[in-house]
C-alpha cells in the first residue's frame, strides 16, 4: 500500500480529467470538481513528501509489479516529491484563479480537463524513474499547454501556441534521439539502472551525444537563453490562469532535468554541463533582465523576467556544491510562487482594462482603482527583487551564500550586478500601473478577475519569507540526498 | 540490411532537416513528419541485433529486442497526435494570415 502513494498525485488528476470531460455540460460542477481533485492531489503529494522526508527513503512504485529495470518505476525521492508539491500548490492556485476569472476561455468545456492533464504531465515527469516515461509525460504536458494557449481569448494565442508546439516537438525529437542512443549503449532506460551502468562504462561512444541532446531538450523545456525565443510570446498570449502556470512551474521541468542529469545520470561528466549552465545562466540573467526592462507589456515583462530568474537557478546548479543545490531548490520553489502571483495580478489588471490586454499603453494608471492588487503586486515585486520580509530575500541570500562558500567570486559579482536589473523592471511595472495617472479618461471595468488566488500565493510568499526554516532544511536534506546517487540506485534497484 | 537501414535513416534525417529549415510552413511540417519517422527507424534499429529475426522466436541471441518496438509504437501514436495538432493550428493560422510564409506570421512582437 505504501508504495502506491507515489501513484496518487498522477492518477488523481488523470481520473479527474476523465470525469471532468463527462461533466462538460455542467460548467459550475466541472470547475468545482477540478478544484476538489486538484486539492486532493495536492494533499496526496504533500503526504508523499512527508512520508519521504520522515523516513529518509524514497517511495518507489514498480508498476505492474515488475521489478526495477524491467518495469516502469515511479520514484518519489525528496527532489521529485518537493517538485510535485510545489507544482501542485501553484496548480491549485491556478484553478482558483480560473474559477474567479472572467475570460471566455475558462467557460470552454475542454478547459478544466486540459488543465488537469497539464498537471498530470508535469507531476508525472517529476515522479517518473524512466527516461521514456519522462518523454511521454512531458509530451502530455506540452499538448495541454499548447491547446490551452491556442484557445486563449487573445487572438494571437494560436500563433504563440504554434511556435511553442513546433519548438517543443523538436525538443521531443532530441529527447527521443537521446533515448535511442542511451538504449543502444546501455540497454536500459530506467534512470537508476542507467546511472550505475554509465558509471561502470563511461566510454560508450554515444554517451557525449546523449548528454548533448538531453541538455538541449531541457534547455528548450526551461527556455534557457539561446532556446528561449518562443517563451515570451507563449506566456504573454496564453490565458492568465494558464500563463501563470507556464511561467512558474512548467518551465521548472528543465531545472529538474538538469538537477537529475548532474547529480544522478552523468555525475562524472557533470563538470562540462555545469560550466555551460553557469555561462548560459549568466547570459539569461542579463538578456532576460534587459529585455524585461525594455518591453511594453506587463505580462511580457514577467515572462522575460522568468528567463532571468531561471538563469539564477542555472547558475546555482552550475556551482554544484551541496549548498548551491539547496539554494537552487529554494529559488525554484520561491520563484514558482512569486511568478504565478505576479502574472495573476497582471492578468487581473488586464481583465479590468477597457481592451483586454496587459500592454502598458492600455493599463497605465488603471491600478489607481484597484489598490488591493497594488499592495499584492508591491509585495510580490519585493519578493522578485529579493527584499525582506519575503521569500525572494531568502532565495537570493542562499544563492549568494553558496556562491561565497564555493569561492565563485567573479560569477557572484556578475550575478549581483546584473540582478539590479530586477529592481529596474519591477519598479517600472509598478510605476506604470499604480503610480502614473491614466493616459486619458480610461473606463475601468467595474469587475474583473478575483484576487483570491494571488492573495493566497502572496500569503505563502510572506510566510516562507518570515519562517523559512522548514524549506531551508528540506532543501538541505534534498541536496545531501542528491550528493549520494548510489542511494538512489539502491533504493530503486534494491540491494 | 544494416547498411541499407543506416543509409535510409541518414537520408531521412537530411531531408527532414532541410525541409524543417524552409520558410514555407507546410513544407516545414512535412520535415517534422520525416524527422519523426527517421527517429522511429533509429529507435527500431537500436533493438535489432540481427534485424531479421522476430522477437518471439526461440533462438536466443538471434532475436530482436522487443522493447524498442514498444517504444516506437508509443512514439508513433504520440507523433500522430502532435502532427494532427500542428496541422489544425496551421489551418487556423493560414485562414487568418492568408499566407504560408513563416516570415509573415509575425504579429507577436514587442
Amino acid at each position: 500500500m505504501d508504495q502506491h502513494l507515489a501513484l496518487l498525485p498522477i492518477l488523481l488528476p488523470l481520473l479527474g480529467a476523465a470525469v471532468a470531460v463527462l461533466l462538460r455540460r455542467r460548467p459550475a460542477l466541472q470547475g468545482a470538481w477540478a478544484l476538489v481533485i486538484m486539492l486532493s492531489s495536492l494533499a496526496s503529494s504533500g503526504w508523499l513528501l512527508a512520508r519521504v522526508w520522515s523516513s529518509g527513503q524514497p517511495v518507489v512504485f514498480q508498476s505492474g509489479g515488475w521489478p526495477a529495470p524491467f518495469g516502469i518505476s515511479l520514484v518519489a525521492d525528496l527532489l521529485s516529491a518537493t517538485m510535485a508539491v510545489m507544482s501542485q500548490t501553484v496548480l491549485v492556485a491556478g484553478i482558483l484563479y480560473a474559477l474567479g476569472s472572467r475570460d471566455q476561455v475558462v467557460g470552454y468545456p475542454a478547459f478544466y480537463p486540459l488543465f488537469l492533464t497539464l498537471s498530470v504531465g508535469l507531476t508525472g515527469a517529476f515522479l517518473t524513474g524512466d527516461l521514456f516515461n519522462l518523454y511521454v509525460f512531458s509530451e502530455l504536458m506540452m499538448f495541454s499547454g499548447a491547446i490551452l494557449t491556442a484557445i486563449s481569448d487573445d487572438r494571437l494565442g494560436v500563433e504563440a501556441a504554434f511556435k511553442y508546439f513546433y519548438i517543443s516537438l523538436l525538443a521531443s525529437a532530441f529527447l527521443l534521439l537521446a533515448v535511442g542512443s542511451l538504449y543502444v549503449s546501455y540497454g536500459t532506460l530506467n534512470l537508476a539502472d542507467l546511472a550505475w551502468r554509465i558509471e561502470a562504462n563511461p566510454a560508450a561512444p554515444l554517451l557525449p551525444l546523449a548528454i548533448a541532446l538531453l541538455t538541449a531538450t531541457f534547455m528548450v523545456k526551461s527556455a534557457v537563453t539561446p532556446f528561449h525565443f518562443w517563451q515570451p510570446d507563449f506566456h504573454t498570449a496564453s490565458p492568465t490562469a494558464v500563463s501563470a502556470m507556464l511561467s512558474s512551474v512548467v518551465v521548472k521541468l528543465g531545472v529538474y532535468g538538469f538537477l537529475r542529469m548532474t547529480t544522478l545520470l552523468f555525475v562524472e561528466q557533470a563538470p562540462a554541463v555545469r560550466g555551460l549552465l553557469v555561462a548560459l545562466g549568466l547570459a539569461g540573467i542579463l538578456y532576460g533582465g534587459l529585455s524585461a526592462a525594455g518591453t511594453h507589456n506587463a505580462k511580457r515583462l514577467l515572462a522575460y523576467s522568468t528567463l532571468a530568474q531561471i538563469g539564477f537557478i542555472l547558475v546555482a546548479i552550475g556551482w554544484g556544491t551541496p549548498l548551491a543545490l539547496a539554494a537552487a531548490l529554494i529559488f525554484t520553489v520561491n520563484h514558482s510562487l512569486i511568478k504565478a502571483a505576479l502574472l495573476m495580478l497582471a492578468g487581473a489588471v488586464a481583465s479590468r482594462a477597457p481592451v483586454k490586454t496587459a500592454a502598458f499603453d492600455v493599463i497605465t494608471g488603471l491600478g489607481r482603482q484597484m489598490p488591493r492588487a497594488g499592495v499584492l503586486f508591491f509585495l510580490g515585486g519585493l519578493a522578485l527583487i529579493g527584499i525582506p520580509p519575503t521569500n525572494g530575500f531568502i532565495s537570493k541570500m542562499m544563492l549568494f551564500r553558496s556562491g561565497i562558500e564555493a569561492g565563485q567570486f567573479t560569477t557572484l559579482a556578475a550575478v549581483g550586478l546584473v540582478s539590479v536589473l530586477t529592481l529596474i523592471y519591477v519598479i517600472r511595472a509598478f510605476q506604470r500601473i499604480w503610480w502614473q495617472p491614466p493616459l486619458e479618461e480610461a473606463k475601468v471595468k467595474p469587475v474583473g478577475d478575483r484576487l483570491l488566488a494571488p492573495a493566497l500565493l502572496i500569503a505563502a510568499v510572506l510566510v516562507l519569507g518570515l519562517w523559512p526554516d522548514p524549506l531551508i532544511r528540506l532543501a538541505q536534506a534534498t541536496a545531501a540526498w542528491l550528493g549520494d546517487p548510489q542511494a538512489y540506485v539502491r533504493a530503486v534497484l534494491g540491494g | 540490411m544494416e547498411l541499407l537501414t543506416a543509409l535510409a535513416i541518414g537520408a531521412l534525417f537530411g531531408i527532414a532537416v532541410f525541409q524543417i529549415l524552409r520558410r514555407n510552413v507546410i513544407r516545414s511540417v512535412i520535415g517534422l513528419i520525416l524527422l519523426g519517422n527517421a527517429i522511429n527507424l533509429l529507435l527500431l534499429s537500436t533493438g535489432a541485433y540481427q534485424g531479421l529475426v522476430p522477437a518471439y522466436t526461440d533462438a536466443i541471441g538471434q532475436r530482436s529486442d522487443a522493447l524498442p518496438q514498444a517504444l516506437v509504437l508509443t512514439a508513433i501514436v504520440i507523433s500522430m497526435a502532435s502532427i494532427t495538432l500542428v496541422l489544425s493550428m496551421l489551418y487556423v493560422l493560414s485562414a487568418r494570415y492568408r499566407t504560408s510564409d513563416l516570415d509573415e506570421i509575425n504579429e507577436l512582437q514587442g
